[in-house]
Order: structure tokens, then C-alpha cells, then sequence
């Protein structure tokens, strides 16, 4: 039996990173093979080089069932019988599953070019059946359940177009499915590998590799660490080989912070993914919330604004916060510096005065008139303080580099003197240099009394600021790591993992 | 997840380029209004440099300038309001038949600006709440209000005699220092809108939903109630715009306001190349409405036919989003 994928000295140099560091792997027809590893550990150059997405440096040599794949083209890895589905799945949202499923395909058609809906309906609801699905495929496919969409999308990759599919690609493909829906997945991928082809699929969600998965390959750092059965495995031995060390305790050198009173208090909060999540934070506290993708944490920053609906209670300073009316969170002193900030904070055409006043335009006005005067030398000042970078209250914010439109919209807040001050991504996109600054405002803030919540899947950045992390899994706040125990190895197990709170087994 | 604004981990700290400021990026409508008045002052020198030439293109733009002027609201705040012309015709048509049927000025006028607040209220309604695009449904919307003035108009033409009716004609035509008082009501109009525009929070908060609603939004702007604030404005301003016109000219159908349409948009995106580059502003439109009248005005005493104002300010507007667009993307 040939092997459906044998992968010698895979290397992908980036400039001066070495993303991929001769890497081998094999996997065998019908074996479902995991691929894990921390952000960074060249799980994702590999899959792009399988995809023809990157050319690998010379000395590689990948063959599919046999005959040596070309690099660089995706065609040419389809015709190989390579298949992927994405995390985002690649549907389009008011098609219906016939026509989702001839996308990039083509249609069955009579002589005459017209498409033969009969035998093409009929294809798709076999495809589907083939992996134990029964779906609505006359619907637009918006309106399907996320299993049944990822179905969809399996389906497609798996149709023969020119040559059978001999390895199925996953990217995290129970990422954004609850419970009951990732349990169907599983059976489906054990489905498609019953039926001969082999498949690999990347995850950093335990549960996949533990249910789905025959065996799992770990890098790390680029490199190839081991390939073994995921019988006998422990959840233990497995993030000891993706972190690399057995987890100690972390010793800080930093004393904890003095808080002060609560401030701000969940009660059962609930939104999209979130479910039923309670937390106080008190004055002078810097909080941070930890997660993977799909596990809630980049909705936890908006719900507790208030910006958007959720059920659940929270209270500031005891009195409740109405949903979905920020300007109110403001008034009682919450302030949101969200992700993205080009979508969601940034006025790109306007300049930074009015970048930074727009919460409360009406501070400096004599009968009726805005002081432009007395404006630009508060904003001045406040441009100084956080050593915005060129400091002119003029210059519009896409003359800025990110690190410095970040400070903008810090100040923006920080001019208010919030009570609660929420940062989602911090320093997402941001350099080095700023990032340090924006740390030191974090701490700035919380020694003079605010509440600070920061929610970030930079690890180091978590412990460098905050005094405890709270780790969300599948909605819920799982557990709490203190500052005594912070470190990032210990959040990134305890984000893809089991709790960390206890050293045994 | 960089940043793709800048180069990877690059400051750029760009500072305006220094070139000899003849101040071409924010007043290039002033050099080409006054290239046209070299040019047709040349060409027509009997006909064009008259005192009655420019009172007449004066005169001629003050019910345009109020329509325009009432656009900039919507607009600021990156909303269409293609309504703004219907507004000015049902409200012309409302005045007229209001005081034809004897019931006085008071009702008249107060009815026709009260028209303009359900049109603003409506037009939020349809945008805000149900979502739709404000420029189809401010579309739909105008198509509605038409078939409202033809109802009113019985689909035939109401006509005031100046006689009858000589105070209500008066409060247009009564002349101050050569112009009629409609100018002036024009100049109040931009002077209070140039103040909530660059003055007042309600300005800051216009431009910032237009910008970026989200992250106005989250930066504690009432984003439906300023659109909707913009809509009754601009209804109100279109439907005074619609008495100021009713006064003026006398007479009044289902047609009289169509051709405001699109000259007020004209004058509102080529003004915002002008003074305040990039963003809607009460000086550059002015610019705008006066540069174009003055070459229409001109194009007519030379003897082109009507059609050519169709033609000027298509051109003007197709050539004023693209030199927008242009500068937008040097700036980005």
C-alpha cells in the first residue's frame, strides 16, 4: 500500500526566520493523522506548502500515493488528490448546497449545456449521504446548522474531479462547533478515513486529536518533534512535547498589585459564544482573559462594554450597565479600546484632535462654540504623554504607524479617567517599541486606580501586565491563573488543554 | 495580524510635502471659478460684465444653495438623500394649494415645513430602522413624494397671481441692497449650518458616523439619532428651500423641483474637494454653487441651448468625485 503522504526535509526559510526546519512525516491511507503546535511552530507554513500556497526551499520532496507533488500549484496539488477545507470553509452564504458544491468543479449538464439538476441533486445528496448526512440542500446554506456546513465543505473536497482525493486537509474543523456538533464531526472525518483516504487536520483543540485523531505529529519551533499513536497518550505527555518542558511553577519576581474595592461585577453573562460568566474585577486590578479562537474570548472585551447584547447582569459600582448602549457605559466610566482598530476606532480621515476628543467634543466650548484653541493644547499634552510619534494634533491618523494610531485611541480613553478600562488586542499590528509604551500605560492606569481588562492571545503580553488571567474554553471561564504561576507556556496549555491548578495527573 | 497601512514595523512619519502653497489642493475652485470669469468676460464682454449678470447668477442659485446646503447633514454623516428635490416640490405645491384654498400663510408655510420633518423622519425610518441603503430608499421615497404632488396638484400646474397673493411674494423677492431677501435667507442658512458643522459636538459626531460608524458607536455617539437628526434637517431645509421657490417663481407642479436634483449634489461633492478636502463642507459647497452657476450663466448668455446645464453640471460632478477619489488616495 503506497503512502498517501510522505513529506522529507520540509524547510521554508522567511527572510531571516526559519519557519519550517526539515520536517518528515508520513501519513499512511485511512489513517487520521493530528498536526499540533503552539502559534508559530510551522503547522500552518506546512499546510500552505501542501496547498502550493509557499515554495519550499530546494531539498524538499513531498510525494502523494506515490508521485511527487509540484510545488507552488495549487492545481497541481489538487490533481494530486490533495483536499482542503479551510476554517472558514470557502461557502458562499445564499447559495444552496448543490451550487456550493459545484463551485470550482462545474456542473453535470445535458448535451445541450443546460445543467442537469436531476442527476446533479442527486450526486449531492449521495455525496452527503456517503458521510452519514441527510441535509436540506435546496436552502441557502446560511441557514444550516455549522456541522452541516462543514459537511458541505467536506463533501466538496472529498468529489472526484479528475482524480480521487487520496488526503483530506482540515484546518481546525471543530473550531467554531459546540459540543453536540463537533461529536458528528468526528464520526464523519472517521467516515471519510474508513473509506480509504488518509486525513490531516490541525488543531490546537485537545478533544479533536484525543476523539478523532489515530495519531499525532508535533512540531515546535519549526521543527519536527515526534510522530507517535494517540493510544496510550496522555494529555500531560502532549503538552509536554508542544511546550517543550514539564510545567513549573513560575516564579515572579513582581509583588502583587494592592487592589482596591470592586469595581465592576458579571453575573451569568452570556452572548454568542460566551456562556454563563462571572467575574469581578476591583480597583487598580489588571485582569487578562485568555482563549483560542471559538472559545469566547474575543467577544468577552464588547459584551462587557456593554456594546453588544448578552443576558446575565453586569454592575459598575452597583449599578447595572444597559445593553447595547455604550454611550451609557461611558457615562459611568467604562471605556473600550476594541480590536481592529481600522474597523472599529480608528476616524482614519480625521485628524488626531478629533480622533482623541470625539467622546466628549462639547469639554472645551464658550457660548456655544468649540475653543479650537484650548482643544489642540489638551490634545497636544495628551499627545506628549504617550509619546505619540509625530506629536501633531493636525496630522490625520493614516499618517500614523499602527503602534502610534494604537496610542491615539488609548489616549482617547485614558483622557477620560475611565473606572473600567477594557483593551481587546492591545498591540495587535503594533511594534515593539510602542508595545513596551502601551504596557507602561497599562500599568499607569492601574496605579492610579482604574480596573483594568485586558483580553489578548499574546501570552507574553498577559503576563508582563496582568495580576490574574482568566482562561476561556468553549464559552465558559474555565479557570483562573494567578500571577504566582503565570507564565506563557502555562496559559497556552491551559487555552488548548486541561486545568493547570493541579501539578498531578 | 500587522497592520497593512504601513510597511512592516515602519514608522512612517510622513509630513506634508512642502510645495509652493498656492493653496491649489484646498481652493482649486476658487482658480477655476475665476478662470471662468476671465474666460467668458473675454468672450462676451458686453453681455457677461454686467451688474445684472451676476445678480442674476446670484438670484438664480439661492433656492439651489438652500437644497444644497440642507444635503450636507445626510451627507456628512455618509448618508444619500435623493428625496431632497421632492421635498422642495411637494412643498412648493403644498404652499400653493394651502393659500389657493384661502387658508393662510401660517398654515401654509407651517404645513410645508412640517411636510419636511415627516419626509426626514420617514426617509430615518426606512434607513435606520428597517436597514435598507439610504440611497435606494431615499429613492423610493422620492419617487413617492412626486405622486404625492401630483395628488396635490390634481396633475396640472398651481398658479399664484403675484396680485393676490403680493405679501406671500414679498417675503421672497423684497429686495436689500439689490438682492433679494431668498439670498439672504441662503447666507443664514449656511452661516448656521457652517456653525453646527465646525462649531458644535453635533457637527463632530455628524462626521465621525459618517467616517466610521462602528467606531463612533463605540465611542458613545448616538449614531441612529444623529442620522435621523440629519434626515428632519435636510427634509426641513428642502421643504423651506420649497417655499422660498413658491415665492420666487409663482408657480408650482409635480415637476418644478426635479431639476435641484442633481446640482445640489454637484455643489455638495465638489465642495468637498474644496476648503476642507476629503469631508462635506458648507464653504467649498458655496464655492461649488457658485462656480457652477457662473458657467452655466455664462454658457446660456453665450447662447448654448438649455440642455448645456445638464451637461455642466454632469460633467462638474463626475469630475469632482474623481478628483476626490484621486486625493483620497494620495492622502491614504
Amino acid at each position: 500500500m503506497t503512502t498517501a503522504l510522505s513529506v522529507r526535509d520540509a524547510t521554508k526559510i522567511f527572510g531571516g526566520t526559519t519557519a519550517l526546519d526539515h520536517v518528515s512525516i508520513d501519513v499512511e491511507p485511512g489513517e487520521v493523522r493530528a498536526l499540533v503546535g503552539q502559534n508559530g511552530c510551522g503547522k500552518s507554513t506546512l499546510i500552505k506548502i501542501l496547498a502550493g500556497y509557499h515554495i519550499p526551499e530546494p531539498g524538499t520532496s513531498v510525494t502523494v500515493g506515490g508521485q511527487e507533488l509540484a510545488f507552488g500549484d495549487g492545481t497541481a496539488s489538487e490533481a494530486a488528490g490533495l483536499r482542503f477545507v479551510h476554517q472558514d470553509l470557502g461557502l458562499v452564504a445564499n447559495l444552496d448546497a448543490v451550487d456550493n458544491m459545484a463551485l470550482g468543479q462545474g456542473y453535470i449538464t445535458n448535451g445541450t449545456q443546460t445543467i442537469n439538476w436531476r442527476k446533479e441533486r442527486g450526486a449531492a445528496r449521495e455525496a452527503l449521504a456517503a458521510l452519514g448526512y441527510e441535509i436540506n440542500i435546496s436552502v441557502p446554506v446560511a441557514g444550516l446548522q455549522m456541522s452541516e456546513r462543514t459537511a458541505i465543505a467536506i463533501a466538496r473536497a472529498m468529489s472526484p474531479r479528475g482524480t480521487p482525493p487520496k488526503m483530506l486537509i482540515l484546518d481546525e474543523p471543530t473550531a467554531n462547533l459546540p459540543a453536540a456538533e463537533a461529536e458528528r464531526l468526528y464520526a464523519l472525518v472517521k467516515r471519510v478515513a474508513a473509506s480509504g483516504v488518509a486525513v490531516l487536520f490541525v488543531s490546537h483543540h485537545f478533544d479533536e486529536v484525543f476523539e478523532m485523531a489515530d495519531s499525532v505529529t508535533v512540531l515546535r519551533d519549526g521543527k519536527f518533534i515526534i510522530t507517535r499513536p494517540v493510544a496510550g497518550l496522555t494529555e500531560e505527555q502532549l503538552i509536554e512535547y508542544v511546550v517543550g518542558r514539564r510545567l513549573e511553577d513560575a516564579d515572579h519576581g513582581g509583588e502583587a498589585r494592592p487592589h482596591g474595592p470592586a469595581v465592576i461585577d458579571l453575573q451569568g453573562i452570556s452572548g454568542r459564544t460566551v456562556r454563563d460568566m462571572s467575574l469581578t474585577v476591583h480597583r487598580g486590578e489588571v485582569v487578562g482573559i485568555a482563549g483560542i479562537t471559538g472559545s469566547g474570548r474575543e467577544e468577552v472585551a464588547s459584551l462587557i462594554f456593554g456594546g453588544h447584547g448578552h443576558s446575565g447582569v453586569i454592575t459598575v459600582d452597583g449599578e447595572a450597565l444597559p445593553q447595547s448602549r455604550p454611550d451609557i457605559s461611558i457615562d459611568r466610566g467604562v471605556a473600550l479600546v476594541p480590536a481592529e482598530r481600522h474597523a472599529n476606532a480608528a476616524l482614519m480621515d480625521q485628524t488626531l484632535r478629533e480622533n482623541i476628543t470625539i467622546v466628549n467634543p462639547g469639554h472645551h466650548m464658550t457660548l456655544g462654540f468649540l475653543r479650537r484653541r484650548p482643544e489642540k493644547s489638551d490634545v497636544q499634552t495628551w499627545l506628549e504623554r504617550l509619546d505619540v510619534r509625530p506629536p501633531v494634533t493636525e496630522f490625520t491618523m493614516t499618517q500614523l504607524s499602527g503602534g502610534n494610531q494604537q496610542k491615539v485611541v488609548i489616549a482617547r480613553w485614558l483622557r477620560q479617567e475611565p473606572k473600567v478600562l477594557i483593551l481587546d488586542e492591545p498591540t495587535q499590528g503594533v511594534d515593539v517599541g510602542a508595545k513596551a509604551d502601551i504596557h507602561r500605560m497599562v500599568d499607569e492606569a492601574a496605579a492610579q486606580g482604574t480596573a483594568v481588562i485586558v483580553a489578548s492571545t499574546d501570552h507574553e503580553e498577559l503576563v508582563r501586565v496582568c495580576d490574574r488571567v482568566v482562561i476561556m474554553r468553549r464559552g465558559r471561564a474555565a479557570e483562573v491563573i494567578e500571577r504566582s504561576r503565570l507564565t506563557p507556556d502555562n496559559l497556552t496549555a491551559a487555552t488548548i488543554g486541561r486545568d493547570v491548578t493541579d501539578g498531578a495527573a | 495580524m500587522s497592520d497593512t497601512k504601513t510597511a512592516a514595523g515602519v514608522e512612517s512619519v510622513a509630513k506634508p510635502k512642502k510645495r509652493i502653497n498656492l493653496g491649489f489642493d484646498r481652493f482649486s475652485g476658487l482658480y477655476v471659478w475665476a478662470l471662468l470669469i476671465i474666460v467668458f468676460s473675454l468672450w462676451i464682454p458686453d453681455l457677461f460684465l454686467q451688474t445684472s449678470t451676476l445678480q442674476q447668477v446670484i438670484i438664480f442659485q439661492a433656492i439651489s444653495a438652500l437644497v444644497a446646503l440642507g444635503l450636507l447633514l445626510p451627507v456628512a454623516a455618509g448618508a444619500f438623500d435623493l428625496t431632497v428635490a421632492a421635498t422642495l416640490t411637494v412643498a412648493m405645491c403644498f404652499t400653493g394649494w394651502a393659500l389657493t384654498n384661502h387658508h393662510g400663510v401660517v398654515i401654509a408655510a407651517g404645513g410645508a415645513l412640517l411636510i419636511g420633518v415627516v419626509v426626514g423622519l420617514a426617509n430615518s425610518l426606512v434607513v435606520v430602522k428597517l436597514k435598507v441603503d439610504s440611497f435606494i430608499g431615499t429613492l423610493g421615497m422620492s419617487s413617492i413624494l412626486v405622486a404625492v404632488a401630483y395628488r396635490i396638484t390634481d396633475t396640472s400646474q398651481i398658479v399664484l397671481s403675484t396680485t393676490g397673493y403680493a405679501p406671500f411674494f414679498d417675503f421672497a423677492r423684497t429686495q436689500f441692497f439689490g438682492l433679494p431677501l431668498s439670498v439672504y435667507y441662503a447666507a443664514a442658512i449656511a452661516l448656521f449650518f457652517w456653525w453646527i458643522l465646525e462649531y458644535t459636538p453635533g457637527g463632530r459626531y455628524l462626521y465621525a458616523v459618517g467616517g466610521n460608524p462602528i467606531a463612533a458607536r463605540l465611542a458613545g455617539v448616538r449614531v441612529n439619532r444623529v442620522t435621523t437628526l440629519a434626515f428632519v434637517a435636510s427634509g426641513v431645509t428642502a421643504a423651506f428651500a420649497g417655499i422660498v421657490a413658491m415665492a420666487t417663481i409663482g408657480t408650482a407642479g409635480a415637476d418644478s423641483g426635479s431639476g435641484y436634483l442633481l446640482p445640489a449634489f454637484s455643489a455638495v461633492f465638489l465642495g468637498a474637494t474644496q476648503i476642507r478636502p476629503g469631508r462635506v463642507n458648507v464653504l467649498g459647497t458655496l464655492i461649488a454653487i457658485f462656480l457652477l452657476a457662473t458657467g452655466v450663466t455664462g454658457l446660456q448668455l453665450v447662447g448654448a441651448p438649455n440642455y448645456v446645464t445638464g451637461l455642466f453640471n454632469g460633467v462638474a460632478l463626475i469630475t469632482a468625485v474623481a478628483l476626490a477619489a484621486r486625493s483620497a488616495r494620495r492622502r491614504a
